[in-house]
């Protein structure tokens, strides 16, 4: 409980200011480090988040992963590249889900969980922890 | 309702039969999605000879026949969605709600398959929600809604909701936009409270969308034949009466004929704050006439807060009365059917014009859940009754009333 208190609030908080420097946690978008080279900018990698199909340059679709609900780098993630409070993410992808076009991305609970379905899955983006990155991990970006 | 007693349970049976659970591996079909949404909400009219309702297939809601009512905007949905392949899925999709006859028996919203030709080009076939206005697809999900319930001056012009049928989807980049056309056709058997069982047939349209960054544009267009078998035999009474009461059975009965919806509509939602409209035409020479709404609403976040408001309106065009037979002109001992008669045409034009101003404002106080509170200010027109139900003999159209609404949203 105490978590998602924390979480509402740093995601009340960064509703609430414009400038994208204040967070509780630093978020870098990743893919494996066995993953062929790719550039996206900031506004790709919320279109693959919010369930737009993006193509690779080597022709591959990027299959985004979430971290848990209501994390504090799920808030921070969101709220920096889809400019969307978690509340707007949900409303996001309960319109697709309720009307048969989609659902959200697959999650994991955990960044070791996520480091073993990246390195099994070359075409899958996630973000993390910025002070979690290591050299099975290759950052995209980092606003 | 009527529908095809086999197919969904069929599709429900070969979901279950086919697949295990949302698994680890996305590549590892097939998959499947079990989603629920719901709405708990009590609604208090200020107009007590007659009932504030949500939808056109509601007899009964706040006002007359309850204080406050839980039943005009709750309901519960649950959706199973099955990805068999990369370009297949099927959906199923029950709600429960108080539907026409009062009751809240479960009614099949969504049953179809998918097929997606390319991720931009699907086709589906099986039950589906007609999009004809921005939120009409996913009304019934109130998390996804700014308001309590859509702008029903609107939403309510027509109890068409849905098809039996095949629908395309195309989406195509335009510049740095994005365009997504929707084209359908089906039937489907509705029931509303005053008349029955309403039929349409070849309902057929279109609507087309383009987003631009947080802006969309909407345009549509729908088109139905429509029965109302109980309306009809009121206006078989006027066929007795030569060729002035064939004339106005032919013109006013609603035996196949078409009705023709245009809507246009916009929104602007940057996330901190949103403005949006839509405008529509309903048109038919049967009984339920032409007529026109609209609406413009606005809302800004503070924090878990977000305040909004909304003026619409509904106007009538064309008849809202008719002379009906001549009464004078007939032998004595018809006169006092054949003014019946008229007295029931006439009852059957009365306009539902009004004006609506709301106010509320939706709180998200908790994950996937949010609380919502609307007044809505409902000014009738001369003679209306707006979208009351169940009017009582003590009811007086025209005329002003308030209703206070409070509901929890939620998803899972």
């Amino acid at each position: 409980m105490a978590r998602r208190i924390r979480a509402a609030c740093v995601g009340l908080f960064l509703g609430m200011t414009a400038a994208d420097s204040v967070g509780a946690v630093d978020v870098v978008v990743v893919m494996s480090a066995t993953s062929p080279t790719v550039t996206l900018n900031g506004d790709q990698i919320g279109a693959i988040f919010l369930g737009k199909s993006v193509r690779l340059a080597n022709g591959a679709i990027a299959v985004p992963i979430d971290l848990a609900d209501g994390s504090a780098e799920r808030t921070t993630f969101y709220t920096k590249y889809a400019g969307k409070t978690p509340a707007q993410m949900k409303m996001h992808w309960s319109k697709l889900v309720f009307t048969g076009r989609g659902h959200p991305p697959r999650q994991v609970s955990d960044a070791e969980d996520l480091k073993k379905l990246l390195a099994d899955n070359p075409t899958a983006i996630s973000y993390i922890d910025a002070s979690l990155v290591d050299d099975t991990l290759t950052v995209i970006a980092d606003y | 309702m009527r529908c095809n007693p086999r197919f969904p349970w069929f599709l429900a049976g070969s979901l279950i039969s086919l697949a295990s659970v949302a698994d680890e591996h996305q590549a590892n079909l097939p998959v499947l999605h079990f989603d629920g949404f719901g709405t708990l909400g009590v609604v208090h009219s200020s107009e007590e000879d007659a009932d504030f309702v949500s939808s056109l297939t509601q007899n009964k809601g706040a006002g007359h026949s309850d204080d406050w009512s839980a039943g005009v905007d709750s309901r519960i949905g649950l959706q199973v969605t099955a990805i068999l392949t990369e370009q297949l899925s099927a959906v199923v999709q029950v709600v429960s709600e108080q539907r026409y006859d009062a009751s809240n028996s479960p009614v099949l919203e969504w049953a179809n398959v998918k097929y997606d030709i390319t991720p931009d080009f699907s086709l589906r076939a099986g039950r589906i929600r007609l999009p004809t206005l921005l939120a009409a697809a996913y009304r019934k999900v109130g998390y996804v809604n700014p308001w309590v319930r859509p702008p029903l001056v609107i939403y309510n012009m027509l109890p068409i909701t849905s098809n039996d049928g095949v629908d395309a989807s195309y989406r195509m980049p335009v510049g740095a936009a994005v365009a997504t056309l929707q084209a359908f056709y089906g039937r489907r058997d509705f029931r509303v409270p005053e008349f029955g069982e309403l039929n349409a047939r070849d309902t057929v349209g279109l609507f087309g969308t383009v987003e631009l960054g947080d802006a969309i544009v909407s345009g549509g267009y729908l088109q139905t034949d429509v029965r109302i078998d109980a309306a009809n035999e009121l206006f078989d009474q006027f066929r007795q009466f030569g060729d002035a009461g064939t004339a106005i059975a032919d013109r006013y009965e609603v035996d196949g004929s078409t009705f023709s919806l245009w809507t246009v509509g916009g929104s602007y939602d940057p996330g901190d704050w949103f403005v949006r409209g839509e405008w529509g035409r309903r048109h038919t020479r049967a009984f339920p006439g032409t007529a026109m709404g609209w609406y413009g609403s606005g809302g800004y976040r503070i924090g878990q807060f977000t305040p909004y408001a909304t003026i619409g309106q509904r106007i009538r065009v064309g008849r809202t009365s008719d002379p009906g037979l001549d009464v004078a002109m007939l032998p004595p001992p018809t006169r006092e059917f054949a003014a019946a008669l008229n007295a029931g045409l006439n009852a059957a034009l009365h306009s539902d014009e009004y004006d609506s101003l709301s106010i509320g404002t939706r709180w998200d106080f908790m994950r996937n859940v949010s609380f919502k509170l609307q007044l809505d200010h409902i000014r009738l027109d001369a003679g209306s009754q707006g979208d009351l139900a169940n009017a009582q003999p003590g009811f007086r159209p025209g005329g002003n009333f308030n209703v206070l609404s409070a509901t929890v949203d939620f998803v899972f």
